[in-house]
């Protein structure tokens, strides 16, 4: 009997590694998923409830400056998912926290950083078919990406971008709960105050000052305003009265950065440090 | 100088207010089998967790297949497997597809993981069922799948952790038979149990836990001779007071009689066993059945401990080695 030890032997091979490791464990988490009809249909319907729902629902009684409510509305349902998809990785990262197979990863010797990134970058992954039937959804209520192909896939791209990190906020939020049932219930949290205190469903201009401060800075007005800017559907609405609004392409982009920057090391610290 | 796999001095670890370990010293000589036996909360899981890397001693020293656990950890990792009392299987995936994952994080390659998946869903006997979701598996199916994922590398040190508890006594006896193959193979295992049969059957060397301390280490027959008492057993078609008598005076001194069953001490084991059968034998009593008991896990804890646990005094486990089976005509 021979051992077969594997073993990095420069910090290029432990890097590469690293990368094998996460592209494995993003693999593991992707083939689980496809083996649940019921979740895949319910994340398959939620778009075109949405979509519905807010498009008729509130288009009915919201008007928005330069005219159509639902094509202005696209953009907040797509960043809107990405929360929905953070929360979904909160639930993932706790129920995995209290299972044997987290103890089978930890004696393995892989990358501290691979079932985290699995995660996120599986969550991205998976909302990619329930995308493509929001942008079906979204074309026939009459939404329209007017920008070109290059703005369009760019919009989308920032759009997977926020949703990584958004991933990672609900990574941390997954190993903060004391149990799947809590990260279930403090996911809502980031859902609901970047969800309604922004720019996704109404134009922040009329809310209270104080609100309206909260809203201009929130990371979800950034990436609504941009991929309207990259869509071409903010035509007719009055130029953002902030810097971070203005720029919304680079301050999306910034604020993905700074978010992946204190959460990455993070968790994977509290990650390799959590021990049932 | 002897090659130790595991070698580990003055372990100690507190969870809050618990002391789950207190000084445990540990050398296991490479290719054997060393069972750590004891009840639940003994520090048994504690141990194989600090030896596995899993968690961090508060005080002590462990270096396995040659490095330091606590300092050198990966290295550890890439030459050890690890099965413990949870499934870690993902149940949505198939069988071949979780030894398959398993392997690419153990970096043999995708090309080598299959094949070595392949291998050991042979080896374990899961080849039909490789194609299948791990959640139509039975549970002794899911263990033998979990002990393949910890095979993939031939680990120089595996770490059994209650390899056999609540499997049924087929599935069970299948585990021993898979763990003595591996031995017979040079790898070195370190298991734990809360039975001294299982020790008994699978350990070249056992060591007792009780409250985060050692109590005792050996070879199974010294601590089951330390422990005292292991006793031959008499039953009879039916209880008539002149047959036990019989019985009783065949057996020699220290027989004593419960019902229709005759116990008496047999100091030298399996040979005190044959001489006992060749008096009763001699004696040409009606005898149903006769064979050895050995002390149960809470009889050797008495012995070693004084404490007496839960346990009703005569109430031992038959064990098949030795037993013989007379004509009850």
């Amino acid at each position: 009997m021979t051992t077969l030890v594997i073993e990095p032997h420069t910090p290029a091979g432990r890097l590469r590694f690293a990368v094998s490791d996460a592209v494995t464990a993003t693999r593991r988490f992707v083939l689980r998923s496809a083996r649940q009809p019921d979740i895949i249909i319910g994340s398959l319907l939620m778009p075109v409830i949405f979509v519905v729902l807010f498009g008729y629902v509130f288009g009915s009684s919201i008007s928005v400056p330069g005219g159509n409510y639902r094509s202005y509305l696209m953009s907040g349902l797509f960043a809107q998912s990405t929360l929905f998809a953070s929360a979904t990785v909160a639930v993932a990262v706790a129920t995995d926290m209290t299972e044997g197979v987290i103890d089978r990863f930890k004696t393995l010797p892989i990358a501290r950083s691979s079932v985290l990134i699995g995660r996120t970058v599986s969550s991205v992954i998976i909302g990619l078919p329930s995308l493509a039937v929001m942008i079906g959804c979204g074309l026939a209520v009459g939404w329209r990406p007017l920008g070109g192909l290059g703005s369009t896939v760019f919009a989308f791209v920032l759009l997977s971008l926020f949703g990584f990190a958004m991933g990672w906020v609900g990574a941390a939020i997954g190993l903060l709960a004391r149990s799947p049932q809590s990260a279930d219930a403090l996911g809502m949290v980031p859902s609901f105050l970047l969800g309604f205190i922004s720019n996704v469903f109404v134009d922040p201009a009329r809310m209270p000052a104080w609100l309206r401060v909260a809203a201009d800075w929130n990371p979800m007005s950034a990436v609504v305003a941009a991929t309207r800017e990259l869509f071409r559907t903010a035509q007719g609405q009055a130029p953002a009265s902030v810097w971070s609004l203005q720029h919304p392409i680079t301050t999306t982009l910034a604020m993905t950065a700074v978010l992946l920057a204190v959460l990455v090391p993070l968790c994977v610290r509290r990650y390799s440090r959590m021990s049932r | 100088m002897t090659d130790f796999a595991i070698r580990a001095d003055g372990l100690a670890k507190t969870f809050g207010r618990t002391q789950a370990l207190r000084d445990v010293s540990l050398r296991v000589p490479a290719g054997s089998v060393c069972a750590l036996l004891g009840r639940n909360g003994a520090g048994k899981t504690t141990t194989v967790r600090i030896l596995t890397t899993l968690i961090r001693p508060d005080a002590g020293r462990a270096e396995v297949a040659g490095f330091d656990a606590i300092r050198q950890p990966q290295r550890v990792r890439a030459r050890i497997g690890v099965t413990g009392q949870s499934a870690t299987m993902d149940e949505l995936l198939t069988g071949h597809q979780n030894l398959d994952i398993i392997g690419r994080l153990y970096h043999l390659g995708a090309a080598r993981s299959r094949q070595r998946a392949d291998q050991l869903l042979a080896q374990f006997g899961l080849e039909h069922a490789a194609g299948r979701l791990v959640k139509t598996y039975s549970g002794g199916m899911r263990r033998r799948l979990d002990l393949a994922a910890s095979l993939l590398i031939d680990p120089e040190v595996l770490f059994l952790d209650e390899p056999t508890s609540g499997l049924d006594p087929v599935s069970r006896a299948e585990m021993w038979q898979t763990i003595r193959d591996l031995v017979s193979r040079g790898t070195t295992v370190l298991l734990t149990t809360q039975h001294l049969e299982e020790a008994d059957q699978l350990a070249d060397e056992v060591v007792v836990l009780a409250g985060g301390v050692i109590v005792a280490a050996g070879a199974p027959a010294e601590l089951s001779a330390a422990a005292g008492h292991t006793r031959i057993r008499v039953s009879l078609p039916v209880a008539r007071p002149q047959e036990l008598r019989d019985v009783a005076a065949a057996l020699g001194p220290g027989a004593e009689a419960h019902g229709r069953v005759v116990t008496v001490p047999a100091p030298d084991g399996l040979a005190s066993l044959a001489a006992a059968v060749r008096r009763l034998a001699a004696s040409g009593v009606d005898v149903h059945d006769v064979g050895l008991e050995h002390p149960t896990l809470e009889e050797v804890f008495a012995g070693l401990t004084g404490d007496q646990g839960d346990d009703t005094a005569g109430d031992h486990t038959a064990h098949d080695t030795g037993r013989l089976e007379t004509a009850a005509s």
